[in-house]
């Protein structure tokens, strides 16, 4: 159950870009987040609600944006899912693989009133 | 009036930056800082007193549990520096934790530092304490499922240590399976079978730390 250390470290850095921008209230946070993170978005959005209570950001709300694994070969140029979910290539064998998408953890945008 | 802004900005921005402080101190005095990562039970703290028990390697451990000193208490009694840090039912450790244990520490002379996560195989993933590698420790008896249902940390992993290895004629344990699995995830990853109790593969452990640490301070 990390979701609620995330949840608090997004909380400081909303907070902290409203005052910087002077912004009046926020509605909606919404977050990408790679499918490799382990997070679980139910928990995270519920961590999201009850740890804004009390603070300036009460009434608004966490959206998550699951990314689904991608994976690459550089020697074939092929790429694959999490149905395959290997960094060797299952088509050429290479270990030559990058991992271009399932790791993203970050606030993605805000919709905000000013 | 209601407006959407692009924001593009790491949730674990504040994490990252006490990371950054802990890899600046350990790079400047040639630490290298070893965070070990397994399941409750997998034979963390007893891979520690058997690496203190069957070799000469000289090391420090910072030990992080929800509850307890026991941990903290087994190490000190072989003479090794170490410090407690109880998370109070946090699953994991932060790098803000891991940075104010070495503040408590006398690292002189000290050249390997562990941390001892908190058992979990999920959490202490996600979270950067600045250290030089991660270590996945799994043992016998977790079975041999592992890797593909916890990939993350077996991909990150510099090291992936199968404990309590003298169980293995007693239970269903597929090495193979381990093996081909872990190799999908982590094709070059060093790969240690560990029997704690009596020594075995203690040696080729204490290579690759040593390995490690040579490394780190010929940089």
């Amino acid at each position: 159950m990390h979701e609620m250390s995330l949840v608090e470290s997004v909380i400081e850095s909303i907070l902290d870009l409203k005052e910087k921008n002077d912004w009046k209230k926020i509605n909606r946070v919404t977050l990408k987040i790679g499918k490799m993170r382990q997070v679980i978005p139910d928990i995270m959005e519920f961590a999201y609600t009850a740890a804004s209570q009390g603070t300036e950001l009460e009434g608004s709300n966490m959206v998550i944006i699951q990314v689904e694994m991608e994976f690459f070969c550089k020697s074939c140029n092929r790429r694959w899912g999490e149905e395959d979910m290997a960094f060797i290539c299952p088509f050429c064998g290479s270990s030559e693989v990058e991992m271009l998408h399932g790791m993203e953890l970050e606030i993605d945008s805000m919709e905000v009133e000013n | 009036m209601a407006k959407v802004v692009d924001v593009k900005k790491s949730v674990m921005e504040a994490d990252e930056v006490l990371a950054e402080k802990v890899r600046s101190f350990c790079r400047d005095r040639r630490i290298v800082l070893v965070n070990l990562i397994g399941s409750p039970g997998s034979g963390k703290t007893t891979l520690l007193e058997a690496t203190k028990k069957y070799s000469d390697i000289k090391f420090a451990v910072i030990e992080g549990d929800v509850e307890t000193a026991r941990d903290a208490e087994r190490i000190n009694a072989l003479g090794v520096p170490v410090v407690q840090v109880n998370t109070h039912g946090g699953c994991h450790l932060e790098a803000n934790l891991v940075n104010g244990a070495i503040g408590e520490m006398d690292l002189e002379g000290i050249s390997l530092l562990f941390v001892e996560n908190v058992g979990n195989l999920v959490c202490p993933v996600e979270f950067d304490l600045g250290e030089d590698y991660k270590v996945a420790v799994n043992s016998v008896p977790e079975g041999a499922d592992k890797p593909m249902k916890y990939p993350h940390l077996f991909h990150k992993a510099g090291a992936v240590l199968l404990t309590k290895t003298d169980l293995l004629p007693y239970l269903s344990f597929d090495i193979d399976v381990f093996e081909k699995d872990l190799e999908k995830l982590n094709p070059d990853v060093p790969f240690l079978k560990i029997n704690s109790m009596n020594g075995d593969g203690i040696k080729e452990w204490v290579e690759l730390l040593e390995g490690w640490v040579r490394e780190k301070s010929s940089r």
